[in-house]
């Protein structure tokens, strides 16, 4: 499953250890998540929707089985 | 309990209480292996230590330790116990086996421990099985009323 998070974040000019604080996960499950290697929990996938103003299905493409890049 | 204690303090608190305990049976015991409880003592203490420097990482390892795990860690730690008991259970059956095919007193240790690890699967089957299943809606409980072929 694809998902724009690496782009967000850098958009936002954020680092992985400042979205995680954001988030309030730890810095490698942001890498993880943003790899494509971790699926968030439904909870988790609306928080980081939310935190960058976006719908969780704009945030996570499920039709797209690659990771993220 | 736990929660007046410092997250970061929690599994070396936990660790330095085991290893006293371990350290007290051999000292209790006497005899002529009591000089073994200081060098557990010994172990315990560099044990908790290193547990305490770890628990201050930026690492998977060092969150677990700390007690600030995320869903993630919280997940692979979760999926780690899971093979722990899994081999646990394996490694019993085979012991029992093997206790019985030589007729060796030795095999109940096997049992008791194959019993408490699918006991323990039952209970938290049943446990957590009945906290998250819901009871069906009445259109649910409508449909399974009706027969499954009607003519």
């Amino acid at each position: 499953m694809r998902n724009r998070i690496r782009e967000q974040r850098r958009q936002r000019g954020l680092s992985q250890a400042e979205l995680a604080a954001a988030l309030g996960v730890s810095r490698q499950t942001v890498i993880s998540i943003e790899s494509g290697r971790y699926l968030p929990s439904l909870p988790l996938a609306f928080t980081i929707a939310r935190f960058f103003d976006l719908t969780v299905d704009k945030m996570f493409d499920p039709d797209d089985e690659d990771a993220g890049s | 309990m736990m929660t007046f204690i410092s997250p970061r303090l929690r599994k070396p608190g936990i660790y330095a209480l085991a290893g006293l305990l371990f350290s007290a049976a051999w000292l209790v015991q006497g005899g002529r292996l009591w000089w073994v409880s200081i060098l557990a003592l010994i172990g315990t203490v560099a044990g908790t230590v290193r547990l305490y420097q770890l628990g201050g990482t930026d690492t998977d390892e060092g969150d677990r330790i700390g007690s600030r795990a995320d869903e993630r860690q919280q997940l692979v730690s979760l999926r780690s116990r899971a093979l722990a008991c899994n081999l646990t259970a394996i490694t019993s059956f085979i012991g029992l086996t093997a206790a019985v095919a030589v007729k060796g007193t030795w095999g109940w240790p096997f049992l008791v421990t194959l019993l408490i690890t699918g006991y323990g699967y039952l209970f938290g089957l049943g446990t957590y099985t009945i906290a998250e299943e819901g009871t069906p809606d009445g259109a649910d409980t409508r449909r399974q009323a009706r027969p499954p072929v009607s003519s």
